[in-house]
């Protein structure tokens, strides 16, 4: 049907580029996530002003460009003598910019949890640990997960910057094949197409959890 | 402690270059914004109007523009319009591919924000005698806007941020384009992007402080 | 007695010193030559049917690595992409056509030229443009950072008409000359005659020699590793002295051999 010099063997290049995408990706919000509960949790318990610190910090992760973090982290560990490979350096990057979002969402979820429902626990001899463990973890990550789907999601299509530092992951195998055989609508529209695949049939599922959940 | 000196005279040298450089950035943020709101809410007419066709396209833009990357958006606008001999120069495909996101973007915050607002105040407006686009123009649309005021101005910090990829198609006016081209000329990688990411965060809070300022001025009963 | 021991032996340890391994060591006992190498640069580097890496230097790394007794590792880097990877770690070496121009030698340690280029003007042949001056006032690029980049840029400037665009990668620079985007670009005659040659960018011709002088470009690493420096520079002098040079050449570019030597100045 379509007349191009693609071949099987371009193809399962691209997906491999694919799977470096996933493993980015995967790596990164599995990290960001354990570190931006734990970030938001802190923020809840300290209150604004003690965890002000803390916010700024994160704040820089969603005011600077991706792609101008993942170079100066680059930069930095160079400097440092860290000897991190580019797949460890996006890792990191990524992990720190999935935490400072997911802190925003796991305050916010934490502080939808209705206070009176808290409390009761509290005066029926829960522990906080106990409190945070059956009543706030199940009820706030209810109100989470779409977020948090949606996070997911931003973070697999801005693992594309991660191009930048020499991983061969979806596009830049896209931009390789594009080179060699000079087809970069075809090529292109293929490499929309698979992360169109990737996004849509996840984003779907979260709208749906979201509707479900909602109190409408 | 490090074993590598840090040139920061040469870097804070070219700091009127990059301050050039930050107000080409504001400039495409400013227009994508304004072009991605404009299409965002012809999208909400196209899907408002019940017509299945426009119903669908303006779906498939919404779709297409969440869930590919930004940066995928921008090589396709120069890259791949060339193919078909549409050449869109670095500046205009950076604009084009930013404000294409931010339509789509714009368009499915407007669709939630439509929710809080019941039609019951449309069909007030028709029995009135306005016509279905006065109706949306003059009471859907302003309520429409203040409720999405807040992801708005989200959209505008990410509108600044998405400008950084237009080094990846030949953009070398924009702050990370001068900054990029400092950067292969010496190498002082860390101190150029430093300095870079430092102008990057204070225009992002002083966009997010102008925009409370006029959610506070306008928004006031 | 124990104390005059025990202070012979602190001295013994004292005298001793710290090992000192230079990255001579280090690759030949980690067993692995991590090589910087431009993939979208035809002869020199590029990929064939099944993605793998080939190339002028390609080989020359693989020939580095076998002299050394390690394995060569392809690393791509686009061209702007080849020192700072060299400064991350990322590499050892730059096998990468890189021109040993001052600016950089502040940041890397050159060996001495193992390659020349000659400088060719491609033009979209729409834009009807038949020599370097005719670039004048026309949509020029190059990929960002490399030598005729820089020297491209100052002309433009000179010239006060025209615009330049810098690319990431010398495949999007030939993508856009093939599409109109830029009128003309200026690179080495090598790999604009390899692109022409493949047929995949229609519509692009090599119309002249472009006056800048010949490029040569050298093998680099840190600016601080004398010993593999020295190495690099007798490696180059080798692969010419062995025959291997004209051979490699005559396999991917073929023709006349270049001279590797400035006239009438040492090394």
């Amino acid at each position: 049907m379509f007349n191009t010099a693609m071949t099987a063997s371009d193809l399962m290049f691209l997906l491999k580029g694919a799977g470096m995408t996933l493993a980015v990706t995967g790596v990164s919000v599995a990290a960001g996530t354990v570190m931006g509960v734990i970030f938001g949790v802190i923020r809840v318990q300290v209150g604004p002003w003690w965890a002000a610190p803390l916010t700024f910090i994160l704040d820089i992760f969603r005011s600077v460009p991706l792609l101008i973090q993942l170079v100066l982290g680059n930069a930095f560990q160079s400097i440092a003598k860290l000897g991190w490979g580019p797949f460890a350096t996006s890792c990191v990057i990524l992990s720190l910019y999935t935490a400072a979002y997911c802190t925003e969402i796991v305050r916010g979820a934490i502080d939808a949890v209705p206070p009176t429902t808290r409390r009761a626990g509290r005066s029926l001899g829960m522990t906080w640990g106990q409190d945070m463990r059956h009543i706030v973890a199940p009820l706030a990550t209810r109100i989470a997960l779409p977020s948090w789907i949606g996070l997911t999601l931003g973070v697999m299509k801005d693992s594309s910057l991660v191009l930048w530092l020499g991983l061969i992951e979806l596009l830049r195998a896209s931009q390789i094949l594009v080179t060699r055989l000079q087809e970069p609508l075809f090529v292109l529209t293929v490499c929309g197409l698979i992360y169109f695949l990737l996004s849509f049939p996840v984003a779907r599922l979260g709208g749906y959890l979201e509707k479900r959940w909602s109190n409408d | 402690m490090f074993n590598y000196t840090f040139h920061w005279h040469q870097a804070l040298r070219a700091l009127p270059q990059m301050l050039d450089g930050a107000l080409v950035t504001l400039q495409i943020a400013l227009l994508s914004m304004a072009i991605g709101l404009a299409c965002a809410i012809t999208l909400t007419l196209m899907r408002l109007s019940g017509n299945r066709l426009l119903g669908g396209l303006a779906q498939s833009w919404v779709e297409i523009a969440r869930n590919t990357p930004a940066l995928f958006q921008i090589y396709m606008a120069h890259f791949g319009l060339g193919s078909f001999g549409i050449h869109l120069s670095p500046y205009t495909a950076l604009l084009a591919g930013i404000a294409f996101n931010n339509a789509g973007y714009l368009a499915e915050n407007f669709r939630g924000a439509l929710k809080a607002i019941p039609d019951t105040q449309t069909r007030a407006g028709r029995s009135l005698g306005m016509s279905s686009l006065q109706a949306f123009r003059l009471i859907v649309l302003p309520q429409m806007l203040r409720v999405a005021f807040l992801p708005m101005t989200n959209q505008m910090v990410w509108a600044i941020l998405m400008t950084s990829l237009g080094v990846t198609v030949g953009m070398n006016t924009d702050l990370a384009g001068v900054t990029q081209e400092l950067n292969a000329r010496s190498f002082r990688t860390f101190e150029f992007f430093a300095i870079a990411a430092v102008i990057y965060y204070l225009i992002a809070k002083a966009v997010t402080l102008a925009a409370r300022l006029i959610a506070w001025r306008m928004f006031r009963y | 007695m124990k104390t005059s021991i025990l202070a012979l032996a602190a001295m013994a340890t004292a005298l001793t010193g710290p090992a000192f391994a230079d990255k001579l060591d280090d690759i030949i006992s980690s067993g692995t030559l991590r090589c910087a190498v431009v993939l979208d640069f035809p002869p020199m580097g590029s990929r064939d049917a099944n993605n793998t890496p080939v190339g002028f230097d390609v080989d020359y790394c693989n020939d580095l690595a076998a002299a050394l007794g390690v394995t060569a590792e392809i690393v791509e880097t686009p061209f702007p992409e080849r020192i700072p990877a060299l400064m991350s770690g990322r590499v050892d070496v730059g096998v990468a056509s890189t021109s040993d121009t001052l600016e950089r030698a502040k940041t890397v340690g050159m060996s001495i030229p193992y390659f020349a280029f000659e400088m060719a003007v491609t033009s979209n042949d729409k834009a009807g443009i038949k020599s370097f001056d005719d670039m004048k006032g026309k949509t020029v690029g190059a990929t960002a950072g490399t030598f005729e980049a820089i020297a491209l840029e100052k002309q433009v400037k000179e010239w006060g008409a025209g615009e330049f665009r810098p690319y990431q990668t010398q495949a999007d620079v030939f993508l856009a000359l093939s599409q109109g985007q830029i009128d003309a670009t200026v690179s080495t005659s090598t790999v604009a005659q390899a692109n022409v040659k493949t047929g995949n960018f229609p519509g692009i011709t090599v119309v002249g020699k472009a006056p800048f002088d010949t490029d040569y470009v050298a093998l680099f690493t840190n600016r601080e590793e004398y010993g593999l420096l020295n190495y690099l520079n007798l490696f180059v002098n080798q692969q010419v002295r062995t025959g291997r040079y004209a051979e490699l050449y005559e396999k991917w570019v073929g023709g006349d051999l270049p001279d590797l030597t400035a006239a009438g100045v040492y090394r």
